[in-house]
């Protein structure tokens, strides 16, 4: 029975594509991004968040199958047919799984749903191939135009992603670059310049800012991990609006 | 003069006490008729002119209840209470308010038209010396107003020249009052100006949610004409709205209470075209601007109004204010196809009170009760012995005792609903003003609840726990009889016992399927409940010949009757409230708003004439722009399927959690309770708790 490793499937995501969507939030994540604000969807194994508001657990991890994923995404068809919404795969890592993923889009695919991936980048093009013509758009990471940060802070490879936007973008893929706006890590105004002559060269369009924010503390303290961004404030529109205006230079720019 | 300046005047309570009868039975006192509609008449007469008019410095629209405070001696009070006992109103639950009145006629014709179809009518009725003396009682309550439009006249030019007052607007409020007086209105302003009045005189007879109704539809006309000839521009005519709106909430300001007065926009008209104009963007915005609770607002929504009206409604709604309620025009005017009326009236209905469908100006005021199917439930659990209760070895089974027991339930409320809207005196009962205000008691010279109404009365039964049944049921058959996991008679106890020694028991009957979810095992309950109770109230009619509607709308009954249930089967606890009018019990939905509304849509609500309150909370940020868009859709596509209605909060959690912290820091956040809003500091513990529990659809 084919199957995908889910975190877990959330209806009506305003925040993840055009429309209304429902996210599929896979498991598994490669890269430790400190600020993450999905941590439940970082390991490939089952996670238990227990929620200190309500007091209720929620495991994160279950290995579902095509037949389960499909029932519970197609319920919403009308309303994406409605809006211009669809099914976004998001994670952890998406791309970890690109075979299954692949297999499972086709099925999206022919019920006439648009698809999204919302990915971090950090997989060999061999991974995008699978996917390829399958996702009507893809959502891919820029983290920081300092190579080495990317290395020791995200444990990505800053090359390897911007190598895989320009092949999406060369592929004619609807592909748009997500840049997490990052206290004291991405927001200063000249590595937010060189991000931008990056991402220039890759020949991406569009760029979606996405200001840091803390919603994700709670699931850390669920964890019983220390949320290393806990107490960093998100950034004020001041700073969010300067940032925005380097970007629009250059690129259609929409904040989340 | 500002809408705020009204609002600060507004808070200068005035001295004594709200007493509006101390003015009316001046007029009993002194009235020479033997007639009892004549002497109320004449009490009318008195209430409507003995007092004082009012006029505020920030009036644009003049008509205040400021005028019926009194400070009346021990005996005068005593004389109050003698002359009101002797002619006794008719109460809510007597057909005496949450009424819509028939401005429309009101408006084109004006009081002296009014009076003149009076006098035809008495010519007509010249052989029924009881429709005779009827008329002449309605024709002195109008007569009443006339003189008070003069009466308002004449102070407002007094005033000229006061301190603080705009004597430019009060030469206009003086010329508005004389002209109603001789005329029908001509101009918007003025059409307003009559209204407002008409509805300040129901207001100072006692009577409470009397609705607007579809102003953007009675108003258009002199609108139209007005913005056309350029008198008024859209500004003015949302400020006069928003002068006039503001005054429905002096109750809250001297009496401490919110009036709910309806008031409706959108829909078709008559021939069934969309009727979104430029003055229902006028009301919308008006409701707004006075961010008060007071004015209910209600919006009805075709499938073919305009996105933009649908956008506006949201972004009102966005300001934390929750108007307002949207209503699905499809399903709401099938359900009163079915009850028979003419296609006409059923396209111009409007709502009364919270959310109730209401044929306007054509039939008796409204009147409700709560039905709760919940106790007939707990009643096979708790009137069974072990024995009898196992031998229930089916759910088929246990579903048609469930039927009985709601069938006979249905009988016993509908016999006790009609014993407490009896009234054995009712000539002793009229409403000779009212009764000016709805078809087609002029014409055939009778009270509106003595068969001058053009339709009979109706009323409606409010059904609760649509999700706690819903979710009993289905554990009840998973449990018992899917799983076998425990005995019905096992069930009894752990309830029984609040679930205390049963947790177990409990954690299983909460793991079986729960409504909201898009989940058909549970939901077909909820088709199920609609269906059954609606077809058992279809088979009973009002004491004239009216139609029991169902309503999936409760306001907060839902809480208290919760607070004094036992546990139930779907693993609540005692004390905890039923699930909310049509909606999930709070917290169960946990599959995000699509599932919710694709469990809610199931039923059908063609069936439920009165309405239906679907309760849902947004975070502030599914408002912004970019994001309303989807909210709309979600919304377009909740209706294409069914659903009757939705309304919404947009407070975010955190707020209404400081809210109940510092009340101090909140003195004006309005929240949707059920049917209507309220200020949120001033609401029960236990109400603000059960809008925090709400399911919050997060949009990040």
């Amino acid at each position: 029975m084919k199957t995908l490793n889910v975190s877990c499937i959330q209806h009506f995501s305003t925040g993840d594509g055009p429309g209304i969507r429902t996210t599929v939030f896979l498991k598994g994540c490669r890269q430790r991004c400190p600020w993450c604000h999905n941590p439940e969807n970082v390991p490939d194994d089952p996670v238990t968040v227990r929620y200190g508001t309500t007091g209720k657990s929620v495991i994160y991890g279950n290995v579902m199958t095509f037949d389960e994923i499909l029932s519970e995404v197609i319920a919403d068809k009308e309303f994406y047919l409605a809006s211009g919404g669809g099914v976004t795969f998001s994670g952890g890592e998406p791309m970890l799984q690109s075979k299954a993923l692949s297999e499972f889009e086709e099925i999206i695919k022919e019920n006439g749903i648009h698809t999204l991936i919302d990915t971090a980048g950090c997989v060999p093009w061999e991974a995008f191939e699978d996917v390829i013509d399958l996702t009507d758009t893809f959502f891919c990471d820029y983290k920081t135009a300092d190579a080495s940060l990317y290395k020791t802070v995200v444990k990505g490879d800053r090359d390897l992603v911007l190598c895989n936007i320009r092949r999406l973008v060369e592929a004619g893929k609807d592909v748009r670059a997500r840049v997490p706006l990052i206290p004291g890590f991405n927001i200063d105004p000249a590595g937010c310049e060189k991000m931008c002559e990056d991402l220039l060269r890759s020949g991406v369009k569009n760029v979606d800012l996405l200001p840091f924010h803390r919603l994700g503390s709670s699931k850390y303290a669920g964890m019983g991990l220390e949320y290393a961004y806990g107490s960093v404030a998100p950034p004020g529109e001041g700073e969010i609006s300067g940032i925005r205006s380097v970007f629009e230079k250059y690129f259609r720019t929409t904040v989340e | 003069m500002t809408l705020k300046g009204l609002k600060e005047e507004m808070k200068k309570v005035p001295a004594g006490s709200y007493l509006p009868d101390f003015y009316r039975v001046r007029g009993y006192e002194t009235s020479g008729s033997s007639d009892p509609s004549g002497i109320r008449a004449d009490g009318i007469r008195a209430l409507f002119t003995a007092p004082e008019p009012f006029i505020y410095k920030n009036d644009l629209i003049v008509g205040s209840i400021a005028s019926y405070f009194v400070s009346p001696s021990d005996e005068e009070t005593k004389t109050v209470e003698k002359y009101m006992e002797k002619h006794p109103e008719r109460d809510f639950v007597k057909n005496g308010d949450h009424f819509a009145p028939d401005y429309r006629t009101a408006v084109e014709l004006g009081v002296p038209g009014l009076i003149k179809k009076i006098k035809r009518s008495k010519e007509d009725h010249k052989n029924d010396p009881g429709a005779v003396a009827y008329l002449d009682s309605m024709e002195k309550t109008l007569h009443a107003l006339a003189e008070r439009f003069l009466q308002y006249a004449e102070k407002a030019k007094e005033l000229i020249g006061s301190e603080e007052y705009d004597g430019e607007r009060l030469f206009t409020i003086a010329e508005n009052c004389s002209a109603l007086a001789r005329r029908a209105p001509q101009s918007f302003e003025e059409g307003l100006q009559l209204v407002w009045m008409i509805h300040n005189c129901f207001v100072s007879e006692g009577r409470y949610a009397m609705a607007l109704g579809r102003i953007d539809r009675y108003l258009f006309p002199l609108y139209e004409k007005d913005i056309e000839s350029g008198v008024i521009d859209d500004e003015y005519a949302t400020d006069l709205r928003a002068f006039t709106f503001m005054k429905i909430c002096e109750r809250r300001f001297f009496c401490d209470y919110d009036d709910v007065v309806n008031i409706c926009i959108g829909g078709v008209d008559r021939d069934g075209k969309c009727a979104v104009n430029g003055l229902s963007y006028c009301v919308l915005h008006a409701v707004r601007d006075v961010n008060l609770p007071g004015p209910n607002l209600s919006a009805r929504i075709t499938p073919d109004c305009p996105d933009a009206f649908l956008d506006e409604c949201l972004k009102v709604i966005g300001t934390g204010l929750g108007y307002p309620a949207l209503m699905n025009d499809e399903v709401n005017m099938a359900a009163l196809s079915r009850i028979g009326y003419d296609i006409g009236d059923v396209r111009d209905y409007c709502m009364v009170g919270c959310i109730e469908n209401f044929i306007q100006g054509k039939q008796p005021p409204w009147v409700d009760g709560r039905f709760d199917p919940i106790c007939y439930l707990l009643d096979i659990f708790q009137n069974c012995d072990g024995e009898s209760l196992d031998g229930i070895t089916s759910m088929d089974r246990f579903m048609s005792v469930f039927e009985e027991k709601l069938a006979s339930g249905v009988e016993e409320y509908v016999s006790g609903t009609r014993s407490e809207s009896f009234v054995p005196d009712p000539e002793n009962h009229t409403a000779p003003f009212l009764s000016c205000f709805c078809d087609d008691c002029i014409g055939r010279g009778r009270d509106i609840n003595m068969g001058g109404a053009v339709y009979p009365s109706v009323h409606g039964a409010a059904l609760m726990g649509i999700g706690t049944v819903s979710d009993c049921l289905a554990a009840v058959e998973k449990v018992v009889f899917i799983d076998g996991e425990a005995a019905l008679s096992e069930i009894r106890d752990a309830i029984a016992n609040n679930f205390d020694g049963y947790e177990k028991l409990r954690q299983t009957l909460l793991a079986a399927p729960k409504y909201g979810n898009n989940d058909d095992f549970v939901d077909k309950y909820a088709v199920w409940y609609t269906k059954t109770l609606s077809d058992m109230f279809d088979r009973y009619k009002t004491a004239d010949g009216g139609a029991y509607y169902t309503a999936m709308a409760a306001n907060t009954s839902n809480i208290w009757a919760g607070d004094s249930l036992g546990a139930t089967p779907d693993g609540r606890l005692a004390g905890m409230p039923l699930s909310d009018a049509a909606s999930p019990t709070y917290g169960r939905d946990e599959k995000g708003v699509t599932s919710t509304l694709l469990s809610v849509s199931k039923p059908d609500y063609t069936r439920c004439a009165c309405g239906t309150v679907v309760n849902q909370k947004f975070s502030p940020s599914a408002f912004k722009d970019g994001k309303r868009e989807k909210l709309l859709k979600l919304i377009r596509v909740y209706f294409s399927r069914g659903g009757q209605e939705i309304q919404i909060n947009s407070t975010s959690r955190e707020v209404l959690e400081d809210a109940m912290n510092n009340p101090e820091k909140y003195p004006s956040l309005v929240v949707r309770v059920s049917g209507f809003s309220a200020i949120y500091v001033t609401l029960d513990r236990q109400v603000q708790r059960d809008i925090l529990s709400r399911t919050q659809h997060e949009t990040v």
